[in-house]
């Protein structure tokens, strides 16, 4: 038996590309990279590039009627402002279905408020409650109000991935009306520092898939999608964006922060994915990859790629030399990336790629490219080995 | 569908890695209570397990334990619930890079500092390349955890899953948060918590392992019925999530034979579940087991063991009641309520096989 259908009816998005699908899109057609020199993190490591939401804590607190008084950290004002998008987009801000669940992943939660406090929190202790993750997603779900459910997935680099996929699971099990999914995830000290003691950052603009390449680029941002069965849809009066064909989580189980040389998770992933979509290798049209640009994860994912795909590899593109890595949010910016990209039929290119990897059979997409687009895949990797990925499909 | 606990593993202030104390279990009487570790030799290389935080130790020790038990060494999904995940890590990696700002740091505490270590570094030591994944939801991180098994149950995605709420304070972390009133100040003792006249908790540790199925066997210590979570509810919306809970399985609110509360002493916390007693279980005795384990982001997965253990054994004894005073026998039907202050809320409905 078919299940009813998740159509994807409202998206938000904001990164180092700017606010907003516009923004977003605008940069990736004219291959406007949003890596470049540290604004707003405070570290002595500035000589790293990333990938910044160019507006201040402040500037999104005066955008979005928060007051400059109120206990609130970079994480869950990144999320309120992708948040507000979707809502709009999926007529949410009008009326409220009666269930919705809000499934936000996030890792370091209110981390860059912790770092400049710690260890005595002198003077700024309601930052203290601010920390854990689960605070973030309270923070974003008190400024809409009104929702039934929420929770908050952590499974670093893929938890907005995760979260896509809970969501899907609560609607196809009919507990929820709509799932709101994705992520956010701002820059920290936390974060650089420890990327840095692991060797995997460039100093330069990342190159992922290039035979040259040296390591991620570190990005924020957040992003969101609004989920509900076709009827649901139908009923609201809301004009559905794409489906959510299929989906999968695997975990690679060889290294805590290592992937496997065959990329057996990445595999299973995308084999179990395409499975779940009902739907064969050869009709992905787009394959938008983790590709972070490490070593190790784009031999590792290139790999998985070739085996799922054999001899009819889609294009292929890492649009982290766009956006930086995204970490926790990751999952939801490339879906979004990725259903821009089915919607308006092009590619996006994977910057800074010169030189093919001779272990693969494919070279990610250097330019855009215009093509016809039925089907895309996302593909979103963390530490642990937590490997999910997404189909997003046309609505015939 | 049906879900059924195969076996529990718990590691807490009781006697870890049992369930002999749970006829008996021991009195609290300090403000911060830490788990017992057992002896990890039996599960954990001691070479390896010098390398790995607490909360990791006890994860693994809870995993292979229920693993062992059941003989289930690929579930299908290994799922954790953590309100904090690795603190200690974390902590260890923010105070070298704040005092020595910046410089010299050591990736080994970063790389297990996210909250998904636990159920990775599982399914490395299980070789699991299957649905593996991480709450972390304050409260309800553990039944977030349990509701994403129940939904894949009920959509026939799986036939097992390991899951699993684990959480430790540090003595750092158990000071940050007693500057805004986490937990008691002074003395403690059942009496003083009976009391929840006063703001503050026991500060305590939980982990606590399942081994789900959707099969009945001979190991099976009772059935998950169901799980439910909401947010901000109000008692209006409580009451029509329990009926529609219960009325799956043709059950009403007067089937129900305990309920296992979250009272742990807090004054506000007390009152959400006093208001829960007068306006839905007038008659149902209530429970409470947070003055044996302390309070702790996921000390539910510890109500559900210690539940468990009530049904399999046909037996509640008086040290969990709440109100009333002698053991309760003959269960068919528990229910455990809990809230995180009062914002999340979340069911998990139990009953003997």
């Amino acid at each position: 038996m078919m299940s009813e259908r998740i159509l994807v009816t409202g998206m938000g998005i904001i990164s180092g590309l700017g606010y907003g699908k516009q923004a977003t899109l605008d940069a990736l057609c004219s291959k406007h990279s949003g890596i470049g020199k540290m604004k707003y993190l405070q570290t002595i490591h500035n000589y790293y590039p990333v990938s910044e939401v160019p507006m201040s804590d402040a500037e999104m607190m005066d955008s979005l009627g928060i007051s400059s008084q109120t206990i609130i950290t970079r994480t869950p004002l990144l999320g309120i402002m992708a948040l507000k998008e979707a809502f709009i987009e999926a007529h949410l801000d009008k009326k409220r279905p009666r269930r919705i669940a809000f499934i936000n992943g996030t890792t370091v939660g209110g981390m860059e408020k912790s770092e400049q406090y710690y260890p005595d929190f002198q003077n700024t202790e309601a930052y203290i409650a601010a920390h854990d993750c689960g605070t973030s997603c309270e923070a974003i779900a008190e400024y809409f109000d009104g929702f039934d459910m929420i929770t908050t997935i952590s499974t670093a680099c893929s938890s907005a991935a995760n979260a896509i996929i809970l969501g899907a699971n609560l609607l196809k099990t009919g507990r929820v009306d709509v799932a709101i999914v994705g992520g956010t995830e701002c820059l920290s000290k936390f974060h650089l520092n420890g990327f840095s003691t692991l060797m995997i950052l460039d100093k330069e603009a990342c190159k992922p898939f290039d035979a040259k390449r040296v390591g991620l680029n570190l990005g924020e941002g957040a992003a969101y999608l609004v989920l509900e069965k076709e009827q649901h849809a139908k009923q609201r009066g809301v004009q559905p964006i794409c489906m959510l064909s299929g989906y999968a989580n695997t975990c690679d189980a060889y290294h805590q922060t290592a992937s496997s040389p065959d990329g057996q998770g990445a595999y299973l992933a995308m084999h179990n994915a395409l499975e779940n979509a009902h739907l064969h290798p050869h009709d992905i049209d787009y394959i938008n990859a983790h590709g972070t640009g490490t070593q190790n994860n784009d031999l590792s994912e290139g790999t998985a790629i070739m085996r799922v795909f054999n001899d009819n590899i889609p294009p292929v593109s890492s649009t982290k030399s766009f956006t930086g890595h995204t970490t926790s949010a990751a999952g939801s910016v490339e879906s979004i990336i990725s259903i821009l990209a089915l919607l308006h039929n092009f590619i996006p290119a994977n910057l800074n790629f010169n030189n093919p990897m001779p272990e693969l059979s494919f070279c990610p997409v250097k330019d855009t490219l215009t093509k016809k687009m039925q089907h895309v895949l996302t593909n979103s990797f963390g530490f642990g080995g937590n490997d999910s990925a997404c189909i997003f499909s046309k609505i015939d | 569908m049906n879900i059924y606990i195969q076996a529990a593993a718990q590691i807490s202030a009781q006697e870890p890695l049992s369930h002999a104390w749970f006829q008996h279990p021991l009195p609290l009487s300090e403000r911060y209570v830490r788990s017992v570790e057992p002896d990890y030799k039996e599960y954990i290389n001691p070479m390896e397990a010098r390398r790995m935080g607490k909360i990791l130790k006890r994860a693994l020790a809870t995993s292979l334990n229920v693993v062992r038990k059941t003989g289930i060494n690929q579930p299908d999904a290994i799922i954790t619930g953590t309100g904090l995940g690795c603190i200690e890590n974390t902590e260890k990696f923010l105070t070298a890079m704040v005092r020595d700002k910046e410089m010299y740091l050591q990736p080994t505490y970063f790389m297990q500092s996210t909250h998904n270590t636990i159920s990775s570094q599982i399914a490395l030591h299980l070789k699991c390349n299957k649905y593996n994944t991480t709450y972390a939801q304050r409260g309800i991180s553990f039944e977030s955890s349990l509701l994403d098994a129940y939904m894949q149950f009920e959509l026939e995605k799986i036939r097992t899953a390991l899951v699993a709420g684990h959480d430790e304070m540090t003595p750092d972390y158990f000071v940050l948060l007693d500057k805004i009133n986490y937990w008691k100040k002074g003395e403690v003792n059942e009496a003083i918590l009976r009391k929840s006249d006063s703001v503050g908790a026991i500060s305590g540790e939980a982990s606590a392992c399942f081994m789900l199925e959707n099969k009945k066997s001979n190991l099976s210590v009772c059935e998950l019925k169901g799980i439910d979570i909401l947010y901000n509810p109000n008692q209006k919306r409580i009451k029509d999530a329990l009926e529609e809970l219960l009325g799956k399985h043709n059950l009403c609110i007067e089937n129900i034979d305990v309920v296992m509360t979250g009272i742990n002493g807090d004054k506000d916390n007390d009152a959400v579940y006093n208001e829960l007693e007068r306006n839905l279980f007038p008659s149902i005795p209530l429970a409470w087991y947070k003055h044996l384990v302390g309070e702790s982001f996921t000390a539910s997965g510890l109500a559900m063991f210690i539940s468990a253990m009530a049904l399999q054994e046909q037996v509640l004894p008086a040290s969990y009641l709440y109100n009333g005073s002698s053991a309760i026998q003959g269960l068919k039907n528990i229910l455990i309520y809990n809230h995180f202050q009062n914002k999340e809320h979340s069911f998990i409905l139990l009953s003997s096989c």
